[in-house]
């Protein structure tokens, strides 16, 4: 815990990372994938592991299972995918919103790299559906500078639930 | 007439399967579901785990048979059990996890303690509460009857019906295909989501449907994923008895297995089996009423073609949801990189994120949302499931069941609902004879309801 007035990062690093965060957000909610994509490193590992339920002490992420387990390939499959006019799944699209909150910025590995880790709201809603679906998440990331700019190099999803509330993950969060 | 007596006069009017004929309003009809779950899942073989879930003494995980609570349990003897998850007290819920491993199972209401094999062991200030009144020995954990094929466990309430061997019958020889070519494990917990569906579309689809891949995932033609061969009906149909079938997709390109497999395949299966395994393209099949099986075709992984091989579960929860397991199976003795390339393809192709099975979901919640919109008119929907009527099976085909030539046939469909009508129009009224609760025995009026052939 940092003491009063200080933060790990420079206030100019944490703000930086903030817009990085929104600034991918934005993309997202607006179906800019090829615009996402280009956020991320070309070593980028993109997971969301299962979690159970267990007793209060045990961990309850699971090691073996995911529910995305991604390199840069995986997912440009999957961006492919969604641009053929023939997913369904999103098409018509859905309306998202990630609201991306409690961000917290630690040094990385190394003097590129910052371990980030922030909450997120994901809105989902299709067709007239007058109802939502509402994601709850936090994400573990790494964030690496490539070419002066800020890029996602690593990203792990714990998402808030055991049995997930929405009918497909063909969204990303 | 009461209105469950108009009901069944209904159905048997209405859905006629042998003339392809099933009426939209029985997708999401609430009383339809609530005899669904009286006469379809308190009394079928029902999956609910695989026994490499559950390892060692201790082991259990947590499931439902339809919409109750079981605990999936292997004992300190190493004997594997299936039991209600609710306390004989006050229908409390014993075991909240998961999963995890215990050698009793503390009720948090009252703290009554059941030891793995269900048998109450423990009950607080019991000399204080209860004098000499209560009879420990004569209580545990309501009981589920047992069986297992090939690794897969399955449970029913019913205790005098006929065997898990029985029940699956022509289906053994192609499930071996997938769950027993090797010996096989689970990778990690099952995903778990929840669909705006009812459980019979999935269930439907996958005993059935090999005629939508082509435009339901269209996409992945376009991505040159999968050939175009492979949306075409070079395969077979298979109706395996009892509301159990498949559809087997064939291809001549050599086997989508790696070499380093083939000599267990070859130890495990059949001649015949072996030389379909090695033939097959894609596969996915029902057992009846919905535990579905699926090996998908192979995609790119690290430069070669690899294929997941997937279980899942579609649980009812309401006539318009269902709750779906999805787990991975591995041959448990292949190097590690191609248990690491299974895993990717499977959760790339199949489960919440696939790109094979996400455009499913948005048909089956729309046929969903729609049925139960046109509850109001009755009958004059009646959907077409006649595609392949009439058409002669093949007369040599190795394997058993009633096997067509071609993947576009909607028989396993018919048959399907032909096995769920039998089930709900059952001449008995009341539950199956289920084992002496508690110390007191069975009524003996409830000895003489059997359950029908």
């Amino acid at each position: 815990m940092p003491e009063s007035g200080a933060r790990p990062v420079s206030t100019e690093v944490y703000l930086a990372v903030c817009d990085f965060l929104y600034e991918e957000a934005a993309l997202l909610d607006g179906n800019r994938l090829d615009e996402w994509l280009a956020l991320l490193t070309d070593d980028i590992v993109y997971q969301m592991p299962v979690r159970v339920t267990r007793e209060r002490g045990a961990s309850d992420v699971s090691h073996d299972m995911y529910y995305f387990d991604e390199n840069h390939a995986t997912l440009r499959t999957r961006i492919a995918r969604l641009h053929t006019d023939l997913a369904w799944a999103e098409d018509p699209p859905s309306r998202t919103r990630h609201c991306v909150s409690n961000v917290r910025v630690q040094p990385g590995a190394g003097p590129d790299e910052l371990e980030v880790r922030s909450y997120l709201l994901l809105y989902r809603n299709r067709g007239d559906d007058p109802g939502h679906d509402l994601l709850s998440a936090e994400r573990h990331d790494v964030l690496r500078r490539v070419d002066g700019a800020w890029r996602l190099a690593r990203r792990s999803i714990l998402l808030d639930q055991a049995n997930l509330g929405t009918r497909n993950l063909a969204i990303f969060l | 007439m009461s209105e469950r007596g108009q009901l069944l006069e209904r159905l048997r009017a209405t859905v006629r399967p042998e003339e392809g004929c099933i009426p939209a309003f029985v997708y999401t009809h609430p009383a339809v579901y609530a005899l669904e779950l009286e006469r379809i899942f308190q009394r079928s073989w029902l999956f609910v785990a695989h026994e490499s879930e559950i390892p060692a003494p201790g082991d259990y995980v947590t499931r439902h048979m339809g919409e109750q609570p079981v605990i999936v349990s292997r004992g300190e003897d190493g004997v594997v059990r299936v039991m209600l998850n609710v306390c004989r007290h006050r229908a409390m819920q014993v075991v909240r996890a998961d999963c995890g491993n215990a050698a009793h199972f503390r009720c948090p209401y009252h703290g009554f303690t059941y030891a793995s094999t269900g048998q109450l062991t423990g009950v607080p200030f019991q000399a204080d509460a209860y004098g000499d009144t209560l009879d420990r020995s004569q209580i545990r954990l309501l009981q589920a009857r047992v069986e297992r094929y090939r690794g897969l466990i399955f449970a029913t309430w019913d205790h005098e019906g006929e065997s898990l061997d029985e029940y699956l019958g022509a289906m053994k020889w192609y499930l071996d295909l997938v769950v027993a070519r090797g010996e096989m494990e689970i990778l990690g917990p099952p995903q778990r989501w929840t669909v705006p569906s009812t459980w019979k579309l999935p269930a439907e689809n996958f005993v059935s449907d090999a005629y939508h891949t082509a435009y339901t995932h269209a996409s992945l033609a376009k991505l040159d994923l999968v050939s175009s061969t492979g949306f075409g009906q070079a395969g077979y149909h298979v109706t395996a008895g009892h509301g159990h079938g498949l559809g087997i997709g064939i291809q001549h390109d050599g086997s989508q297995y790696p070499p380093e497999l083939h000599a267990t395949f070859a130890r495990y299966l059949s001649p015949d089996q072996l030389r379909i395994l090695h033939q097959v393209k894609n596969l996915h099949g029902t057992v009846f009423p919905n535990l579905s099986v699926l090996i998908p075709s192979a995609v790119p992984v690290d430069g070669r073609l690899v294929s997941g091989t997937t279980l899942r579960l579609w649980q009812p929860r309401g006539p318009n949801r269902v709750e779906i397991l999805s787990w991975c199976l591995v041959e448990k003795d292949a190097p590690d990189s191609w248990k690491a390339a299974s895993r990717t393809a499977y959760v790339q192709t199949f489960g919440t994120s696939g790109i094979f099975e996400q455009d499913d979901t948005e048909n089956w919640e729309a046929q969903t949302r729609i049925s139960e919109a046109l509850q109001p008119r009755g009958d004059d929907l009646v959907l077409n499931y006649r595609m392949g009527l009439g058409r002669p099976p093949l007369a040599d085909f190795p394997g058993p069941g009633v096997v067509y030539e071609g993947k576009f046939n909607e028989a396993n469909a018919r048959a399907f609902y032909r096995e769920w009508l039998r089930c709900l129009l059952a001449d008995d009224t009341g539950p199956p004879a289920s084992e002496a609760a508690g110390g007191v025995t069975a009524p003996a009026a409830a000895a003489g309801r059997r359950r029908g052939p």
